[in-house]
């Protein structure tokens, strides 16, 4: 197979080398080797899944529903292991780490690689204790630090102006899109360095969609993300690279404009043209 | 036919039985609490003292307390109705009963008497009869002078008391030495050499302690019996209605009425009177006058601590089934055995709590910490730690039940959400799942309360009585008396019902009993239901 040696114009990352439908990168921040994935021994969710995320970029998932992109996502902070008789083979690195090895510890994994879930769901506190959790539960009792990270987290995701008068009132009174936002700044308060999102503007109305994908293109300076969406326009508008899962295989792995304009794999034209999905 | 097919297709009939049998058991519910509240607070009311004087010249002063007529065979052996009035006719101690029932036909006339006066005294119940004379002094009493004369005797008793408790203080000290010498003496010669020294000592002791307290004690004494001296000049001579003459001492006298001269008004203050005395006083004459309040102190705190007991026993095993227990057959098998438990008949408990809390518990308790008291036992018997400690186990399967249900409606999203924030598992349950499962703690709690204000056949065997000698919370260190035993509501309703030898006199505080026990756990309920909605609204789960 020919070695490919093309820069990324954009972002100056280097695709070291490829297979002709998957880019290798020099700065990686998960990495998965043949990974299968098992709800049951009879039912098996990812085959075989080998890919790199870079870091710094949005990563999009992208496929039919059932094909495996939430349960990939959920590998990488290991959400999987809540689910009873699950089990998986292979390997996940995050910054060259396996984070599937005897002796991890879940909580700083999890606290590296924060995630977002597709319905909001902050906890009956006030906004201030929602965002300040993360941080509280690591350990941090400095109330000035409190103070500081919550306002950081807030500003990140764009919710600071909204709610710096009312901080102290219930999470639960704030509308649907601004639940969200407070959702990514609990997640950012944990200073993370990977940030998972599972459709996260699935449940929202068009405008608090796009203050969504604002606060996205904003954060991917700072953070390496992934997010998994069915909303092909919304990979289109705010990922860098996409990948195309299917029947729990990955099909493409491309950058996303490479992707949806010339797809190399007839299934990724086919899905992208809406012939099925 | 079609129409009677469509008929049946919309089940008419089903819809109106269903709501034929709500009806029926609200109505019957209305109808029990109808019947307690009419019979209950009636019998507190006043009411007229009147003269009954039959046609064969025997008199009756009393109330008429109800009316009923009786079928009867006349001299032809015919069937004929015949109207009777229930009296109250009180004075006890002079015709042994307290009601009688004349024929409405043997009466002469009934006449109000303005002078009847009734008279509730500590023992014997009520007198009713016509004062003639006062301290000696004959004719008619003024009002006022007796009222005045009634005051001083029940002044001068209240201070008799007070002397006779600060002469028992004195003498504590000494009865316990008392004891032990009297347990050393009861051996006979059969002694070692200590215990004969031991014998010596207390022996001289008693006498250096008797000699201390000797010139206090003897006060005393004649102030109380210079106060005995004047309550016994304090004597009003009360005629009954066939004119024999009673002298009833004045501080044996707890209140005296004239209910002929009274207005509505009047009325009104004693009956309010009455019912204070009602909730706030100790029982009398066998539980069946005076007060109930010994009885309601120990139910409300036999529920709380009942409550203290239960709930984090409850909730720490519904935690460990829902949270860390590996879900599987045996866990599945250990649920269904809790709620199965809930279904065991209260005596069973009842049984256990005896053999267990008391005998082995209690027994051990007071093997290592109350020797010296032996062989009468301190927790080795019943008592309102085990009362309520049985009562916890009888209810912790309601409570385990109620809490797994909270603990299953925390939103998966938060449980996950604190996991994806670097939570450990017991910080999420901390955190999140308990706080979010207290309303169904609350819940559990309620129903634990429900059920264990009205139990009454596990306490008989482990600690409550029929009247209870000092409250379980008091002035003496160390205020709470866990061990001591108590009296309750629910028991109340059964002694003073069906236990009590004056069965017709009881009856209306049964009802009383009955109604302020439903208050009680209505009461307890309503507090935790207003608790519960609170933290309900508070953590409702997020809508978008």
């Amino acid at each position: 197979m020919a070695q490919r040696q093309d820069m990324d114009i954009q972002t100056g990352l280097r695709e070291v080398s490829g297979t002709g439908k998957k880019p290798v990168f020099s700065d990686v921040a998960i990495e998965t080797i043949d990974l299968n994935f098992f709800y049951g021994p009879e039912n098996r969710a990812l085959k075989n899944i080998s890919i790199q995320i870079p870091r710094r970029q949005v990563t999009a998932f992208i496929g039919p529903s059932g094909c495996g992109k939430s349960t990939l996502l959920r590998c990488f902070n290991r959400m999987n292991d809540l689910i009873p008789g699950a089990y998986l083979t292979g390997k996940v690195l995050v910054d060259g780490e396996d984070i599937y090895r005897e002796g991890i510890r879940l909580e700083t994994l999890r606290r590296r690689v924060g995630m977002v879930f597709q319905k909001s769901n902050p906890f009956p506190m006030s906004i201030w204790e929602n965002v300040a959790f993360g941080p509280k539960v690591n350990g941090e009792r400095d109330p000035a630090v409190l103070e500081e990270i919550v306002e950081r987290a807030l500003r990140q995701a764009d919710l600071w102006d909204e709610v710096k008068d009312r901080l102290h009132q219930s999470a639960l009174d704030l509308s649907g899109g601004q639940q969200q936002r407070l959702c990514i700044a609990r997640a950012l308060a944990n200073r993370p360095e990977i940030i998972l999102m599972d459709e996260p503007a699935s449940a929202l109305d068009p405008i608090s969609t796009g203050k969504i994908e604002e606060t996205i293109t904003e954060l991917k300076k700072e953070f390496t993300i992934v997010i998994v969406t069915h909303n092909m326009q919304q990979a289109a508008r705010i990922s860098d690279y996409t990948a195309f899962l299917m029947m729990g295989e990955l099909v493409e792995f491309d950058r996303t404009d490479a992707l949806f304009t010339n797809p190399r794999e007839k299934l990724t034209e086919q899905y992208i043209t809406g012939r099925f999905g | 036919m079609a129409g009677m097919n469509y008929f049946r297709q919309k089940g008419d009939a089903y819809i109106f039985t269903t709501s034929m049998a709500l009806i029926l058991s609200l109505g019957m519910v209305v109808f029990m609490i109808a019947v307690i509240l009419v019979k209950g607070l009636g019998f507190f009311w006043p009411a007229d003292l009147v003269l009954v004087e039959m046609k064969d010249g025997t008199r009756y002063l009393g109330e008429i307390r109800g009316k009923a007529i009786v079928r009867e065979l006349n001299e032809m052996g015919e069937q004929v109705k015949v109207p009777e009035i229930k009296l109250r006719v009180g004075n006890r101690d002079l015709y042994g009963r307290d009601f009688l029932w004349v024929k409405k036909g043997d009466v002469l006339r009934i006449v109000r008497e303005p002078d009847a006066t009734a008279f509730e005294r500590e023992e014997y119940g009520v007198f009713f009869g016509f004062p003639v004379a006062l301290a000696g002094k004959k004719g008619p009493p003024d009002l006022e002078a007796m009222k005045e004369a009634h005051r001083q005797a029940r002044k001068n008793w209240r201070e008799i008391e007070k002397i006779q408790g600060r002469m028992n203080d004195l003498l504590r000290p000494i009865s316990r030495l008392y004891r032990e010498l009297s347990l050393l003496e009861s051996r006979g010669g059969k002694l070692s050499p200590e215990e004969k020294q031991r014998l010596e000592d207390l022996g001289r002791k008693v006498d250096r302690l008797e000699a201390e307290i000797a010139p206090a004690y003897q006060q005393l004494q004649m102030r109380m019996e210079t106060l005995e001296a004047r309550n016994r000049q304090l004597v009003v001579t009360v005629q009954t209605a066939e004119g024999q003459a009673v002298e009833l001492p004045l501080h044996r006298v707890i209140r005296f009425y004239q209910p002929n001269r009274m207005s509505v008004w009047q009325k009104s203050k004693y009956y309010c009177g009455k019912l204070w005395e009602f909730v706030s006083a100790g029982p009398r004459e066998s539980n069946t006058e005076g007060g109930v309040f010994p009885a309601i102190f120990g139910t409300v705190l036999m529920v709380m601590i009942m409550s203290i007991a239960v709930v984090p026993f409850g909730v720490l095993a519904a935690l460990y089934l829902n949270e860390y227990a590996p879900q599987g057959p045996v866990v599945r098998l250990i649920r269904l055995s809790v709620n199965n438990l809930a279904g065991v008949p209260s005596i069973v408990y009842g049984v256990f709590g005896l053999g267990f809390f008391i005998y082995t518990v209690g027994g051990t308790i007071d093997q290592l910490f109350f020797r010296s008291k032996l062989p009468e036992p301190t927790f080795g018997t019943g008592g309102i730690l085990w009362a309520s400690l049985t009562l916890a186990l009888l209810t912790v399967p309601v409570v385990v039940v109620a809490t797994e249900e909270g603990l299953l409606a925390v939103p998966r999203a938060n449980r996950e959400g604190a996991l994806a924030l670097g939570a450990t598992k017991w910080q999420m349950i901390r955190k999140i799942v308990i706080p979010n499962a207290t309303p169904g703690i609350l819940t559990g709690l309620i129903l634990a309360i429900s059920r264990g204000a009205g139990e009454v056949a596990p306490l008989m065997i482990t600690g409550v009585v029929k009247l209870a000698p000092s409250l379980p919370i008091d002035g003496t260190f160390p205020f709470l008396h866990l061990d001591r035993k108590f009296m309750h509501l629910g028991f109340h309703i059964y002694d003073v019902g069906f236990q009590s030898p004056n069965v017709e006199a009881a009856k209306p505080m049964v009802y009383m009993t009955a109604l302020l026990l439903i208050t009680i756990v209505v009461a307890l309920n309503l507090i935790a239901i207003v608790v519960r909605n609170r933290l309900r609204k508070r953590y409702r789960t997020a809508t978008f």
